[in-house]
């Protein structure tokens, strides 16, 4: 599983990094690192319901292969 | 108060105008045991779902009113039309001070937000965490004995002013004169507004004086030697960032505590959920502030522009208030019900968008620490018999007069 993230939406709320520390790395200023996230497995659940949290809807799950 | 009553602007068509005010709508006035988020829940069927109210600020101005999660999210992250500049200073006072960051548009408001982001990082809110701890607990067990307390003045004004003042680097003191200030400038007449905002600034500028005389190692101390693409801060800058963490910390997370302990006091059941499993504090705490947000955001438009095909033009207010987006059915199933353990809950009590609250994290903190002790420390609780809570809507939700008892 890859977690798109839109790093232009992201505004530092942290709700994704609350339940997923280690699937979310943040900067010193609390804002999402820029680049997609490959989900490691196992971890599914807990990515997903990372991405759901985010007001600003920077993140959205994606299957792995998905080029888009 | 002088309430200027506006005439519909001629662009705004007759169909989307509203009878609506945070100020005066049913249950926004001082109500004895009220529940002014839940009063504000009907506009999701009897209203469309963006109207113009023709009186809707504390001067009696005119506002476009978004009440979906979706639309406020649409505006607020659209800080370049729909601006954030509303010259509260200027227009109050007659001076030109802008409230920093929060009323800076982009581009510039990112150069001010990286300076003051990892202030109030997550990470860095753990640093704080040790002694809010021990201030909650240092309260509580000062009126653990006695049975009953009343939670505004005894805990949750001097428990979250004093972190804050603490992080900012002034002395608590002087809080209940603080809390004055921010009691006029958010809930008094035209003159009272006036004049706190006045006291404000000359008390925040009186601060940066003696900081530059005798350097702490606090916020203001680093306003002071902080730089900003290779050069140091103005005093006017200095000054706006002061004027708006000085105001903005006061009283928010004090009326969070009181809405989520008079939730908890009327719902015995989700308190007693906490007591079994304290790990549910942390949805809690989001459950309650989606359910009991206290803010609106203003915005105005900077240009004429249009969305969703209503025409909004240049100078407009658009309002987003928060506790109303937070009930969208479309956003949130079954939004009136309070479900501690709700788990998509992408509340907009901290707005959306690039000024997102600057104190957010260290908000949650607080009244995560906040619940733990208090459920920790004191036994199942109620409101005292023969009391009532007030609570009230305005430009600010709040709640007065919380007395507790237990055991």
């Amino acid at each position: 599983m890859k977690i798109k993230v839109d790093h232009t939406l992201c505004q530092g709320h942290a709700r994704c990094y609350a339940l997923a520390p280690a699937i979310f790395i943040l900067d010193d200023a609390g804002y999402i690192l820029p680049g997609d996230i490959l989900v490691p497995e196992g971890q599914e659940v807990l990515a997903q319901r990372g991405a759901r949290a985010c007001p600003e809807r920077a993140l959205a799950v994606a299957d792995k292969d998905d080029a888009a | 108060m002088s309430i200027a009553k506006s005439a519909v602007p001629d662009h705004v068509p007759a169909e989307l105008v509203h009878d609506f005010s945070l100020f005066t709508s049913p249950g926004m006035k001082p109500t004895a045991c009220g529940n002014p988020q839940a009063a504000l829940s009907h506009l999701h069927t009897d209203a469309p779902p963006i109207f113009y109210a023709a009186s809707n600020t504390y001067d009696g101005r005119g506002t476009w009113v978004f009440t979906k999660a979706e639309d406020q999210r649409a505006i607020l992250q659209n800080a370049a039309v729909f601006s954030s500049n509303r010259g509260l200073f200027k227009s109050a006072l007659g001076e030109d001070l802008p409230m920093i960051p929060l009323e800076i548009d982009p581009p510039d408001h990112q150069k001010y937000r990286s300076l003051l982001n990892p202030l109030l990082s997550p990470k860095r809110v753990d640093a704080l965490e040790a002694g809010a701890r021990e201030r909650a607990v240092r309260l509580i067990e000062g009126f653990v004995a006695k049975g009953s307390c009343e939670i505004m003045n005894d805990f949750a004004f001097p428990f979250a002013v004093g972190v804050f003042l603490q992080f900012l680097g002034v002395p608590d003191d002087r809080r209940d004169e603080y809390l004055g200030w921010a009691n006029d400038q958010f809930h008094g007449t035209l003159d009272q507004r006036q004049a706190a905002m006045r006291t404000v600034v000359s008390f925040v500028s009186d601060m940066i004086a003696q900081r530059r005389a005798a350097p702490t190692d606090d916020f203001i101390g680093f306003l002071l030697t902080a730089e900003l693409e290779g050069r140091r801060l103005s005093d006017k800058e200095i000054l706006g960032i002061g004027v708006l963490l000085f105001e903005a910390g006061l009283d928010t997370v004090a009326a969070a505590i009181g809405f989520d302990l008079y939730h908890l006091a009327t719902h015995g059941d989700d308190q007693q959920r906490l007591r079994d499993d304290p790990d549910l504090i942390k949805p809690a705490v989001e459950e309650m502030f989606r359910a009991y947000a206290t803010i609106q955001m203003l915005r105005q438009a900077a240009t004429d522009t249009e969305y969703k095909g209503i025409r909004i033009r240049a100078g407009d207010m658009v309002s987003c208030p928060t506790m109303v987006a937070n009930r969208d059915p479309a956003e949130f199933p079954d939004p009136d019900r309070i479900d501690i353990a709700r788990e998509t809950n992408r509340h907009n009590s901290f707005a959306y968008g690039p000024h997102r609250c600057l104190g957010s994290h260290l908000a949650r903190r607080e009244l995560v620490i906040g619940l733990e002790e208090f459920l920790r420390r004191i036994p199942s609780f109620e409101i005292k018999s023969g009391t009532a809570p007030t609570t009230y809507g305005g430009h600010v939700f709040g709640i007065e007069n919380l007395v507790l008892s237990w055991g």
